[in-house]
């Protein structure tokens, strides 16, 4: 089913299954309930007969009341209609009842194998793909393939139907039945033809849409510029020309859709002039019985409309099959962290040791070579460098979310891939640039790694930091709700609350990603407070940013291509106007509080300034 | 509609007085295709209904005394000529439906857009920019499915029920019983079958959204899940997500599966096959006239098949209709002050005990200061102190509620509105550029005024011009295509360049993005400073060094000014101002920082 994903969806974990592996994979996932699926085809079969009785004992009624003179040979047809009527509603009831149960299940069981396989990847995975499209494997995937399962059985009922009621035609008179069932391929055709044109205008008009409804956007934001500068007439007459444009591409494209019934609706009404007049001419010299012609009126009725639908779910077939796909894939995905052993992690000292290690993110691309570095516990180091110096990967490989290829990383001594890593992530605390804050209160967002942690120990932490005057900035305090993803929080407030999560936790080792984005000078101050706690009595890593991080650092380490090229203080550093002082002046220059353009540069020797 | 700043000429009115009324109006402007859709629509409905009547004719013809197939011919090319009619007439309704359906959205959305254009400023720096796209965006949009699908449908729907039982009437009165009570079943049922589905299929939908906000969060903040072990319980809380749909979607499925009206059509047609086949035994009824009947009885089974879906278009489109007029219809409070005061601005501005608040929410109290014509004022606060509202309390964005503004020592009321804001211009923290060539952007303040000569000296100052000569195409270059994107400090330069352009005299600016390196923040503070030159600024910064040798510093706490001067006596005697820069301290006393040289 490969040839399904078209280049815009596929992963580096996709992978191509053949159609017997998928299926089997899906059956597999239907086997728990073999019961209810047994059952559902028990009433397919069954309904599709109720309906197909149905118009045969009209036909019959309209035999018999030209025949028979007693009344109630007629009450007891019509006693049957009435029966096969209600009993095809019930069983179809009974069907479409249990197929939700059985599609929620497995739905259900499906998701919940997706985002256990989600939980399960490491950070490498998350790095390379898109957040968007891990969610919609999860949610949407899973759900077009439920769409499908209704769709099929509600299809095959719909198929038994038609084969039901084409066998009844065949059995009472072959040759009209063969003209009656002469346009069902015509019918096909169509509902295909239009399917294919149907395509191609919306992609085509896709893509005109998403330029039209960018610039009506556009337009609409404009608004308030305008009137700052008092350009409405511009404006105005910009905005028509692109909503003309916009109203002539929904139009041509909303008129194809509209085209397809009426389509298949008169190939239908000619095929109900053919039975009409050919089967008239057979009753007439009385080959079939009046009933019978009016049974094949009814049938072409009842033909043409599952048709449309057949034609039509091959392509729906295959969206639900490379759907599933998307999900097993992301099932199957092998995770590229391997732990050897799995030891339990009691309190550790955060002594941390690179030895003559190897890493590389893709092949042919090494980022780290016969790397050696050793931070004794309780130190506070910063690293600073160019993006892409490897700043951030020596903090991913400590927080192991990446396998390194060679040497190896020690932290107390002892070798990190012999941790249980849970109980490992417990003594590590991280900082990312951008803080994430979970939806809820502030305090729910600083007991997250500690959960059983009581309010009056949020409270304290809380308080620890800057004399908590942050929280009186919030509007509830702690119980300020941080909105999706921390937006109701400044940035630098979701810093600070990001800050109180790791106090909290109270690890061995601090990563801290600082942030770039800039922050109110209060707030930034009490960020400083609350990091200078946060670094007392453990091993921190600072990715740093701001020039008074690198200050109170106990030691600087700048590195340039995956090598620690200088390190020492901040004052030694820059007096040995090396590749530090080049850094300085390209990007802390500008944060000394005496910073004015164009000065404040610090003397580097000309082989160091590249 | 009183105070409007734009209008444009022969614009067409529509009735605003409710949200059917204005669909209404919409829909009448267009009178030819209202007509052709509703024609349209009810005579295919015509056409579908003949063709069972005629099929009872040619049964009535074979069946009868005299069975004939030349009449037999006749009879089927006459079905074939309906079956043609009803290919010209059922697209032409479609058709219809389908230009309405877009041009009420096209003329909604002008009309909407003109009315926005017609309000005042103070209307819009007061709306959230997210709340109007909304309206115009989404609101605007559901008009469109509303009129096709939805209305479109309905009318489809409702003549296909009504007109196959005006035919049973003329066949036969009595026989209407079948269909009738059919009828009275099927409008209960739909109606009971709504109320059920409705709040379920708003919870599923619900439910669906948890589980994508749910997941996406896990997802976004899965660095800190793994960094701090907590997958079981996140696990745990998508089980919860995962399960809550499950159900919702097994209870949906439920109630569709118990709709009634394919139950009560097999009912009806019983009944009616019964009626009619006692009436023909009875002699009061050909069999022609029954094959007619049952036919007719047997088109009922379309309407039943009605997707409660076109229910919910046109509720949802009638809800945003209600919203768009509402936004239509809501006034400036401001007056524009016509008559006020007129001059060119020197730029003293004066607070006089200011006090601010929306409602009972205090957002300023009793602050007072002076900004000489031409000084930099920097405004310094936490997030939410006010810093922003106080800004906007000059142009008028928002009036006082105690105390008074002066400019020029006038009352900011006094002065016309006109001359205050065109004097008065705002630089905000997120700069907006029209997808326009950078020449035009720059002189957007002047329209078509403006030489290039001109833009290009504003560009320079505005140290633009070098990053835009290095486009492709320079000032010529078109904003947001083939991939030409700015960064912030680039879009900073152009808005300061278009500021430039105008010389406003009083300049408020938000520079609270910051720059990654510090050479970009070179050419962006040499453009600043170029464009305070000359002119009373206040100035929202994060910068320290911007603050410290601004000319006066407020400082500004939970809505009060804590102080105000200059940096060092603010050092001296400011607890709040000297935590801020208490990190910087040994910086303070000195770095080795030889002026003027350069790295290569």
């Amino acid at each position: 089913m490969g040839f399904i994903m078209d280049g815009l969806d596929a992963e580096s974990y996709d992978r191509a299954y053949t159609d017997r592996a998928l299926v089997a994979r899906i059956v597999g996932y239907f086997r728990p309930q073999a019961g209810i699926m047994i059952f559902v085809a028990a009433m397919i079969l069954l309904s599709s007969l109720a309906d197909t009785v149905l118009p045969i004992l009209i036909s019959r009624g309209i035999d018999t009341v030209r025949t028979a003179q007693s009344f109630g040979v007629e009450a007891l047809l019509v006693g049957a209609i009435l029966i096969s009527g209600v009993v095809s509603w019930l069983l179809n009831y009974l069907r479409q009842r249990n197929t939700a149960r059985a599609v929620g299940d497995v739905v259900l069981k499906l998701r919940e194998d997706a985002f256990d396989a989600v939980l399960k990847r490491d950070m490498s995975f998350y790095d390379e793909t898109p957040s968007g499209k891990v969610v919609s494997r999860v949610t949407s995937d899973t759900e077009d393939f439920a769409t499908v399962v209704t769709l099929t059985l509600n299809l095959l009922s719909q198929l038994l139907l038609v084969l039901l009621l084409m066998g009844v035609l065949f059995y009472i008179n072959v040759r009209l039945a063969l003209l009656a069932v002469a346009l069902i391929p015509v019918i096909v055709i169509t509902a295909l033809a239009f399917r294919r044109i149907a395509r191609r205008t919306t992609q085509h008009a896709r893509r005109a849409l998403a330029r039209v409804n960018g610039l009506v956007q556009e337009t609409i934001s404009g608004i308030s510029i305008a009137k700052n500068f008092r350009q409405e007439r511009a404006i105005y007459d910009e905005f028509r020309g692109v909503n003309a444009q916009s109203y002539a591409v929904n139009l041509r494209q909303g008129l194809v859709f509209t085209g397809i019934f009426p389509l298949l609706n008169t190939v239908a009404g000619i095929g109900t002039v053919i039975v009409i007049y050919f089967g008239g001419l057979r009753a007439l010299d009385h080959t079939v019985s009046p009933g019978s012609w009016y049974l094949f009126v009814q049938a072409i009725a009842m033909l043409w409309f599952p048709l449309t639908g057949i034609a039509s779910f091959w392509s729906q077939f295959q969206l639900g099959l490379g759907a599933s796909e998307r999900v097993f894939a992301l099932v199957d995905a092998e995770p590229r962290v391997v732990q050897r052993r799995v030891e339990p992690v009691e309190r550790l000292a955060g002594r941390i040791e690179f030895r003559h290690l190897d890493f590389r993110y893709v092949e042919d691309q090494p980022i780290l070579r016969d790397f050696s570095l050793t931070i004794p516990a309780g130190q506070t180091v910063a690293v600073v460098g160019h993006t892409g110096a490897g700043k951030t990967t020596l903090a991913k490989l400590i927080a192991r979310f990446y396998e390194f290829q060679g040497g190896e990383l020690l932290i107390d001594g002892r070798d990190i891939r012999s941790f249980d890593l849970r109980a490992y992530h417990r003594h590590l605390g991280i900082v990312p640039q951008v803080p994430f804050l979970f939806s809820g209160t502030v305090a729910d967002n600083i007991r997250y790694a500690r959960p059983d942690a009581g309010d009056a120990e949020v409270a304290a932490v809380a308080r620890s930091i800057g004399g908590g005057d942050w929280l009186d900035a919030l509007p509830d305090g702690l119980a300020t709700e941080v909105g999706e993803t921390g937006r109701s929080l400044s940035m630098g407030q979701r810093q600070l609350v990001a800050l109180a999560r790791v106090l909290l936790q109270d690890p061995s080792i601090l990563i801290l990603d600082e942030a770039t984005a800039s922050v109110d000078p209060f707030t930034e101050a009490q960020i400083q407070e609350a990091l200078d706690l946060a670094l007392r009595d453990r091993t921190a890593i600072l990715i740093a940013h701001r020039l008074s991080t690198v200050k109170h650092a106990d030691r600087i380490l700048v590195m340039r291509s995956g090598e620690i090229v200088e390190e020492g203080s901040h004052d030694t550093l820059l007096a040995a106007g090396g590749h530090y002082a080049h850094l300085y002046n390209t990007y802390f220059r500008h944060q000394s509080p005496d910073y004015r353009p164009g000065e404040g540069f610090v003397a580097v020797h000309a082989a160091e300034a590249v | 509609m009183a105070n409007r700043e734009f209008t444009v000429a022969g614009e067409y009115r529509y009735d605003r007085s409710g949200p059917i009324r204005w669909i209404a109006s919409h829909l009448l402007r267009h009178k030819r295709y209202l007509a052709l859709f509703v024609g349209g629509t009810v005579l295919a409905q015509v056409l579908n209904a003949v063709v069972p009547i005629l099929t009872g004719q040619a049964f009535a013809i074979v069946l009868g005394p005299h069975p004939d197939a030349g009449q037999l011919g006749r009879v089927s090319l006459a079905i074939l000529g309906v079956v043609l009619a009803l290919f010209v007439v059922a697209p032409s309704g479609a058709f219809a439906s389908e230009v309405l359906a877009q041009r009420i959205e096209r003329d909604a959305r002008d009309e909407l857009y003109l009315s926005l254009l017609g309000k005042s400023q103070t209307f819009h720096n007061q709306q959230r920019v997210g709340d109007i796209m909304a309206r115009t965006s989404n609101d605007v949009r559901q008009l469109n499915p509303m009129i096709n699908p939805g209305v479109s449908l309905i009318l489809d729907s409702f003549s296909g029920l009504v007109i196959p039982i005006l035919f049973i009437a003329f066949i036969r009165l009595d026989l209407l019983l079948a269909p009738l009570l059919f009828t009275v079943a099927f409008l209960i049922a739909l109606r009971a079958y709504t109320r059920q589905l409705n709040p379920v299929s708003g919870e599923m939908r619900g439910r669906f959204g948890q589980l994508n906000a749910g997941l996406a969060e896990t997802i976004n903040g899965i660095e800190v899940v793994k960094a701090t072990a907590q997958e079981p319980w996140e696990r745990a809380k998508f089980d919860v997500n995962a399960r809550g749909y499950r159900d919702a979607f097994v209870h949906n499925g439920r109630i569709q599966a118990r709709y009634l009206p394919p139950l009560f059509i097999g009912v009806a047609l019983a009944i009616a096959l019964i009626h009619g086949l006692y009436l023909v035994t009875h002699g009061q009824l050909s069999v022609g006239s029954l094959i007619a009947y049952i036919g007719l009885v047997a088109l009922l089974r379309y309407p039943s098949f009605i997707s409660i879906f076109t229910f919910n278009l046109v509720q949802l489109g009638l809800a945003g209709s209600q919203r768009i007029l509402a936004l239509m219809r809501q006034e400036s409070d401001l007056d524009e002050n016509e008559s006020g005061y007129r001059a060119p601005i020197r730029g003293e501005i004066v607070f006089d005990d200011v006090t601010f608040g929306y409602g009972d929410t205090p957002i300023l109290e009793h602050v007072s200061f002076r900004a000489p014509a031409g000084a930099t004022i920097a405004v310094v606060g936490q997030t939410g102190s006010g810093k922003t509202t106080l800004t906007k309390l000059v142009n008028r964005t928002y009036d006082v509620t105690a105390g008074r503004i002066r400019v020029d020592g006038v009352d900011v009321r006094d002065w016309s509105m006109d001359a205050l804001r065109s004097q008065i211009s705002t630089i905000e923290q997120d700069v907006f550029l029209f997808s326009r060539s950078i020449a035009e952007n720059i002189a957007f303040g002047l329209g078509s005024r403006a030489d290039r000569a001109a833009i290009e000296r504003a560009a320079r100052d505005a140290q633009a011009h070098q990053f835009i000569a290095d486009l492709p195409e320079g000032y010529e270059t078109v904003i947001g295509e083939r991939g030409v994107t700015l960064s912030g400090g680039q879009r900073q330069r152009l808005a300061i360049a278009r500021a430039l352009l105008t010389d406003p005299r009083i300049l408020i600016l938000d520079d609270s993005t910051s720059a990654i390196d510090s050479a970009t923040e070179d050419e962006i503070q040499h453009a600043i400073r170029r464009v305070l030159e000359g002119r009373t600024t206040l100035l929202i910064t994060h910068r320290l060094s911007q603050i410290r040798w601004a000319d006066h510093i407020l400082v500004l706490r939970n809505g009060t000014l804590v102080d105000q001067g200059g940096h060092d006596e603010l050092l001296a005697r400011c607890d709040d101002y000297r935590r801020i820069f208490a990190h910087y301290d040994p910086a303070l006393a000195g770095v080795p920082t030889p002026a003027g040289e350069g790295a290569a």
